[in-house]
């Protein structure tokens, strides 16, 4: 998996790629607590390049997020499709959180 | 009509068949069918004595084959043999091929044997070919004048040797319509075939050969619709698999992906199909690594080539629970990606192993 950041305006974009299984979860809960830790809060996860996704994926996602709202942050998920989208849906996953079409979409929800 | 009693066939040391005692009756049309290798030409080949065979007995119509005072000549002129690359007489036109032997064995008359000759030309639809010569005729019009020449024979029985092996799929069809209405008059047919549709529509009964031996035998509904054992169901279904044992929960995730990648590419699964089943193993394995007690455990990947169909075996050591059936919130979202990944599941135990059968939606 690789995690790329690109700061906007409002957020952070958090773009992951790859694989986000038993593995590689791990990777992506430390960069996020480590993000955390320098004081990030807004997030919009891009998912456009992530290719798998397993339920060790999901648990990290899950318990960043709690993380970042602890911090009274924010995170939003954008560009799920495919395999990812899938198992998004196969896991309830899709309606916990709000999904947005493209990265773009998700920043416009945020304050600038 | 051919009793085979403990044949048994090896070259040097090696053993192609073993023990195999059947009795064919009158009538009956034997489709063999087996993977390659597994003695069914050579079955064949023994039976008319084209193999000698290494030991045990064949009689034909009550004719001890073996007995070195049997005209096997003669037995054969009433069992022919239909091979796979034809063989006909390159250097004779089709009526030739058909009449030669009637007239040379059977004393027929040439007026006799040619007016036999172009009745079974007609009946296999190549009453325009008289004078053509092999070189001249597709790979099923071959076939069909090679059927032709053994008919001009008038055998009891007729061992084919498959028949559509080498022929052009476009062909196989010609050749097979051509048996089936033998089938239908009452000749007595061994047939070595490939064409699993072919052989289950047309036999009465179906031999199953593997290592040599008749592995299963019955008839064409039980041994395609419901076979007893477990090398047959594999042959049916064009199983393929793949085994791997985890030793620990510490297992290398990415080598067994690898493994299984490297599987489905070779059997041509769908990539719908190798998502699924990769997640699937993933999200199981989780649940076994909760606990060293499920450890060891061997894996097999069942792929049908011929239904699409994906499966998923893990046997673990005896007195381990069924891992899904673990309770608790880590567990609850793999437990539903796999809720929907599987079309059904089964949970054994046994005294030795308890053995958890995966089978995967088929995308």
């Amino acid at each position: 998996m690789t995690i790329e950041t690109i700061k906007q305006t409002s957020a952070l974009v958090v773009a992951v790629s790859g694989r986000m299984d038993a593995v590689t979860a791990p990777e992506y809960e430390k960069k996020i607590n480590e993000l955390l830790d320098s004081g990030e809060v807004s997030y919009v996860v891009d998912f456009g390049q992530l290719e798998y996704i397993s339920s060790a994926g999901l648990r990290a996602l899950l318990s960043t997020t709690r993380r970042i709202r602890d911090k009274q942050g924010c995170i939003l998920l954008a560009n799920i499709v495919g395999n990812v989208k899938e198992v998004f849906e196969m896991s309830g996953f899709g309606s916990i959180f709000t999904v947005h079409a493209t990265v773009d979409q998700a920043l416009k929800m945020l304050p600038g | 009509m051919i009793t085979v009693e403990h044949l048994s066939k090896s070259f040097g040391d090696f053993s192609v068949l073993r023990d195999i005692s059947v009795d064919i009756k009158q009538g009956e049309v034997i489709s063999i069918i087996g993977p390659s290798g597994s003695g069914k030409s050579t079955f064949l080949r023994c039976i008319n004595l084209l193999d000698r065979p290494s030991g045990g007995k064949i009689r034909i119509k009550g004719i001890d084959m073996l007995d070195r005072h049997t005209d096997v000549a003669k037995v054969r002129q009433k069992m022919n043999m239909v091979f796979q690359s034809f063989n006909l007489f390159a250097h004779l036109s089709v009526i030739d091929n058909l009449t030669l032997a009637p007239m040379k064995l059977l004393g027929k008359s040439r007026q006799e044997a040619e007016r036999k000759a172009h009745e079974l030309l007609r009946l296999i639809g190549l009453g325009e070919k008289y004078y053509c010569f092999p070189d001249e005729l597709s790979g099923g019009q071959k076939q069909r004048v090679a059927i032709a020449r053994c008919l001009a024979m008038e055998p009891e029985i007729i061992l084919f040797d498959e028949p559509t092996s080498a022929l052009d799929p476009t062909m196989v069809s010609e050749v097979l319509s051509v048996i089936r209405r033998l089938a239908k008059e009452g000749l007595t047919m061994l047939i070595v075939t490939h064409e699993m549709d072919f052989a289950r529509d047309v036999s009465t009964r179906v031999f199953y050969l593997d290592e040599g031996a008749i592995y299963e035998q019955g008839t064409p509904g039980e041994i395609f619709g419901n076979p007893g054992r477990e090398k047959t169901k594999a042959f049916i279904r064009r199983q393929q698999s793949l085994y791997q044992r985890l030793f620990s929960a510490d297992f290398d995730l990415y080598s067994l992906n690898a493994e299984v990648e490297s599987f489905c590419s070779r059997h041509l699964v769908p990539l719908k199909s190798r998502h699924g089943l990769t997640l699937l193993i993933e999200e199981v394995l989780q649940l076994y690594g909760t606990s060293s007690s499920f450890f060891p455990i061997d894996i097999t990947v069942n792929y049908s080539e011929k239904t699409g169909q994906l499966e998923l075996l893990l046997e673990s050591p005896p007195g381990s629970a069924n891992p899904l059936e673990l309770q608790g919130e880590d567990s609850a979202l793999g437990l539903a990606i796999i809720r929907n990944l599987l079309l059904d599941r089964e949970f054994t135990h046994s005294d030795n192993r308890n053995i958890l059968k995966l089978y995967l939606k088929n995308p």
